[in-house]
């Protein structure tokens, strides 16, 4: 590292400390393993809106998963990951719902018969659905505060891990671009629609 | 202040050298591979291009800290695999990561590059320690180098202010999660671990960093230290 980039970054350090609230909400993140995006005070409705949208996602991945793994199509490495990739998404769900509160959308009811019934239409319909999550998270990074932002943040990553993870169980490029285009919340939910069958 | 240079996040997915990788490296098709780069690299450019014309294509002081910070993280990464696949002592898939994600991490340096313009912190030296001489060193170092770049990203990108950089880190910061459960799943280790990925400061960041001694264009009294492996 170059002496001026060390500068760079140490002047940087300090610009970050002189931020309480981010800290504070990052701080609260390290301790409870979940995030905590409560101050959505400048727009509180763009947040609802984002997070709402989000949490739609979240339920149709929580309910893809959970039928799948009621389905008893998947064995071997595809079941060992959508269970756990269950409970990572009923987690995000969980934290969604909690920040949203008396606010948050309803579960829709959704049937994925047919991706269900095999390996291989799950494989299809998992990678899309965790690829549209990333996509989703991404496309709403720049409508929300800065503290929904860190805490969206903590959750994309997972998705994209997701995503890269069912890709390497049956040998397909895990990582195929450099950059993961973002979806607006429109296009977000016309494919959700569109998966859900 | 700097200009942002907002096309240049557009030759980030029809890099060529990348194209002929995804080729040689999984047999899709030159063409196959760019209609899908291209169609991903609109949307980005249609937000950069909007937003930087709404700020007068301005990037204050701190956004140019943290996009010559994420440089700095890129040289270190596109070195580690440019290196690796140099000295071709990786086999089967992990070869391939090497050639595949190589090639997406000197895409990120060019872009911020060609972001930052006369603003970009130079390429420093580096010695990875043997690790890029053999595969399991490869994939434990790559595995602890992507880790490190999605919280480091995590840590940094949100504190953007222009909409522009904010789109274009969040578009690679997933990415980098992307590379990391690749490299994991390769190592056999868990590729999500967590429900949630936290993110890591830049003293954090620097620390770690520093331990590893892989950079070695400043003075350095330490000696050799394998990063830590998270696995």
């Amino acid at each position: 590292m170059t002496r001026a980039a060390q500068d760079r970054f140490r002047r940087s350090d300090l610009l970050k400390r002189s931020l309480v609230v981010g800290g504070a909400a990052l701080g609260g993140a390290v301790l409870s393993g979940a995030p905590r995006a409560t101050d959505a005070a400048q727009n509180p409705d763009a947040d609802i809106r984002a997070l709402n949208l989000l949490l739609k996602v979240e339920y149709a991945e929580a309910a893809l998963y959970a039928e799948a793994i009621k389905s008893g199509a998947l064995d071997g490495e595809l079941l060992e990951f959508a269970r756990q990739v269950a409970e990572q998404e009923q987690a995000h769900l969980d934290f969604l719902r909690q920040q949203l509160g008396s606010r948050a959308d309803r579960r829709p009811e959704y049937d994925f018969k047919d991706a269900t019934e095999d390996s291989d239409s799950f494989v299809k319909a998992a990678t899309e659905l965790e690829d549209l999550a990333v996509a989703a998270y991404n496309g709403q990074a720049t409508n929300v505060s800065r503290a929904a932002l860190e805490a969206a943040a903590t959750i994309v990553s997972v998705e994209a891990r997701h995503a890269a993870w069912i890709r390497s169980i049956v040998g397909r490029l895990p990582a195929s671009s450099a950059t993961d285009s973002p979806k607006s919340a429109d296009q977000v939910l016309e494919s959700l629609s569109r998966l859900e069958g | 202040m700097t200009r942002v240079d907002h096309l240049s996040f557009e030759r980030l997915d029809v890099d060529g050298a990348l194209a002929e990788s995804a080729e040689r490296a999984w047999g899709m098709s030159r063409g196959t591979f760019l209609a899908a780069a291209a169609g991903g690299s609109a949307a980005v450019i249609g937000l950069t291009a909007r937003d930087a014309a709404a700020q007068g294509g301005k990037l204050g002081a701190r956004d140019v800290a943290i996009l010559n910070y994420a440089l700095v993280l890129e040289y270190l990464q596109s070195s580690f695999y440019t290196e690796a696949e140099r000295l071709k002592a990786l086999r089967g898939d992990a070869a391939e990561a090497a050639r595949v994600v190589g090639s997406v991490e000197r895409a990120h340096v060019k872009a911020f590059r060609d972001v930052l313009g006369s603003k970009a912190t130079k390429r420093p030296s580096f010695d990875f320690q043997g690790t890029t001489e053999g595969q399991e060193p490869f994939l434990k170092t790559a595995v602890a180098f992507e880790d490190l770049a999605v919280a480091a990203y995590k840590g940094q990108a949100t504190r953007l202010k222009a909409q522009s950089a904010l789109t274009a880190a969040v578009s690679i910061h997933s990415v980098e999660a992307r590379h990391a459960a690749w490299m994991r799943y390769l190592v056999g280790a868990n590729p999500a671990r967590t429900a949630f990925d936290q993110p890591k400061s830049k003293s954090e960041i620097n620390r770690i960093v520093r331990s590893t001694n892989f950079i070695t264009s400043r003075a350095s009294t330490q000696r050799k230290k394998a990063p830590r492996f998270t696995g």
